[in-house]
């Protein structure tokens, strides 16, 4: 039982410290530093900020283009 | 000169994101297609513990399907069946996407996601067959937990060695979430069957570890995941970034440290020192930091974007479960304090509340990335716009019946029970027609989920042609179009 008490402890200890660490390693690399383009970072130009990606099927106002694949 | 460099990196972008999403196709698909199953089945299990509740002689006959038995089937299978793979599908897709990387070891995730689907299988076949642990939330055999374990380090290897691997230069906050799921999950299932099934602490200390476990793999397992995904999907798909990013990250960090606190509010009135259940309590109240800053942050993105949820079958789902979130997350909290448990502990008022979270908070941001995302993986459209509606329609109203009888009944129910004038069996009596009202509910939820069955089936079919632009937007048009070209190919071959 001792065995699987270090094992509990051990594995938290690991986890509490990679955590710690992770945090650590994102402040280090800046990634708080700009978070207003943190918030964009999930928009491009194929699909920029304003463009709606999603309608019901077959009911988008734009006309899209089909192409064939292989 | 600027506007064909802008067109090269547009055309690279997309090239890149088909290229993420060709390559988590079968891997995602095998994930969410058994996720599906695992509901259906789940369902239907839950479906014959209701009916059992007020026809005690429904089935009665068959030692297997006894109360005892398939009321833990419909749990397990929901949180580690629907659960397990509707959360790991979403973190390996969405990793990917944040990335801009491929799924790494596709073959290993596919057959991770086999053995996983197995261990649930043998799991239930094991409860079933009367090898329940009865441990709430853990009761699967023991023998059966490696087959779920193991497969779950390939996504945790998996999920950093994109991480590790990424294109993007930004971790966005639904990548904190997911990073930390795949650290978090592991040590509570680890930990939890060590203090329990493998009886590493026995007496009240086991129960302590057997709720510390059962709050946590929804907060810190599923919970993480469904932000996560909301986090996503309501800024992609209106087209407007996050309101506040500050808040999402403060959001992150304040559920981080304090939800692993709450589970002991589970055992108000038990026998355990009182400070555990203070405890328990304190971190419940807590709670309100995240839930508060997640639930303005949702609204307030949606602000001036309401209307898309007519036309969006993915932001229906996502606004439902982010709304539902902040009710579900107050009302647990509230659920909490001491002198609201004198009433609604043990009482049908906790079943109306888990379901709430589970099935209108987690279950519709899981479908909303499904629907979201299925099309991109496979280059098929949705094939029919009303099963999506009729499986909206029925994931809301059958939540919002279930919740709303189970949380009247459980309060009458509760204060009934602190009457001791009352004879218990009025009081079951009393809560009779709300039972009945509960299995409406629940036929309400399965006849949503065979909808969804359905088009999930259709998508998946394997067709001659594909949209290959980045996003699906179809018009009628392009879609009759598609079909009589398919019709054309078909008839030259």
């Amino acid at each position: 039982m001792f065995y699987v008490f270090v094992f509990i402890w051990g594995f938290a200890m690991v986890a509490g410290i990679t955590m710690v660490w992770l945090l650590a390693w994102a402040i280090r690399k800046g990634e708080f530093k700009d978070l207003r383009s943190g918030a964009r970072s999930i928009f491009d130009e194929e699909e920029p900020v304003g463009m709606v990606t999603d309608y019901f099927p077959g009911e988008a106002p734009l006309m899209r283009q089909l192409e064939k694949r292989q | 000169m600027s506007d064909a460099v802008a067109g090269n990196n547009s055309e690279l972008e997309a090239a890149s994101r088909i290229e993420v999403d060709r390559s988590a196709e079968w891997v995602v698909t095998i994930y969410w297609a058994s996720s599906i199953f695992w509901l259906f089945f789940a369902t239907f299990a839950g479906l014959i513990s209701s009916i059992k509740l007020h026809s005690p002689d429904f089935l009665g006959s068959y030692e297997w399907l006894t109360f005892g038995r398939i009321r833990p089937v419909h749990w397990d299978t929901a949180i580690y069946g629907f659960g397990g793979t509707a959360a790991s599908g979403t973190l390996l897709w969405l990793q990917a996407r944040l990335c801009q990387t491929r799924i790494p070891f596709p073959t290993l995730l596919i057959a991770g996601g086999v053995i996983y689907n197995l261990g649930v299988l043998l799991g239930a076949i094991g409860i079933l067959m009367g090898q329940s642990t009865g441990v709430e939330t853990l009761e699967f055999p023991l023998w059966s937990m490696p087959l779920l374990v193991i497969p779950y380090v390939f996504i945790v290897i998996a999920n950093f060695q994109m991480y590790f691997t990424r294109k993007s230069t930004h971790t966005y906050v639904s990548q904190w979430y997911l990073m930390a799921v795949t650290i978090w999950f592991p040590i509570l299932i680890l930990a939890a069957e060590a203090c329990t099934n493998l009886g590493a602490v026995d007496g009240v200390a086991q129960a302590v570890a057997n709720w510390w476990y059962g709050h946590n793999v929804v907060g810190l397992f599923a919970t993480p995941t469904a932000i996560a995904a909301a986090y996503y999907l309501i800024p992609k798909v209106i087209g407007k970034p996050i309101h506040s990013y500050h808040l999402s990250l403060l959001g992150f960090w304040s559920n981080a440290i304090f939800y692993n606190w709450a589970g002991t509010h589970h055992l108000t009135g038990g026998p355990l020192p009182a400070w555990t259940i203070t405890v328990g309590v304190v971190g419940s109240m807590m709670m309100f930091i995240p839930v508060i800053t997640i639930g303005i942050n949702h609204h307030m993105t949606m602000v001036g974007s309401f209307h898309l949820l007519k036309t969006s079958p993915t932001l229906r789902f996502a606004v439902m479960g982010s709304m539902i979130y902040t009710l579900a997350s107050f009302q647990g909290s509230i659920e909490a304090l001491r002198s609201y448990q004198e009433i609604t502990h043990f009482t049908h008022y906790t079943i109306g509340h888990v379901h709430f979270g589970m099935y209108g908070f987690f279950a519709p941001l899981m479908f909303a990335m499904m629907y979201y995302a299925m099309p991109r993986l496979t280059g098929n459209e949705w094939s029919s716009a009303l099963l999506i509606r009729i499986h909206f329609w029925c994931t809301l109203v059958g939540t919002l019946l279930y919740t709303i009888a189970m949380c009247y009944a459980g309060i009458r129910q509760g204060l009934m029970m602190n009457d001791p004038t009352i004879p218990f069996l009025n009081i079951v009596v009393f809560t009779k027609p709300f039972l009945m009202l509960r299995t409406l509910a629940g036929l309400i939820l399965l006849s949503g989920t065979v909808a969804f069955a359905i088009n999930f089936w259709r998508i998946v079919q394997p067709r001659k042609l594909r949209f290959i632009t980045p996003t699906l937007l179809t018009t009628e048009r392009d879609y009759k179009e598609l079909l009589q070209w398919e019709k054309e190919i078909e008839a030259n071959d």
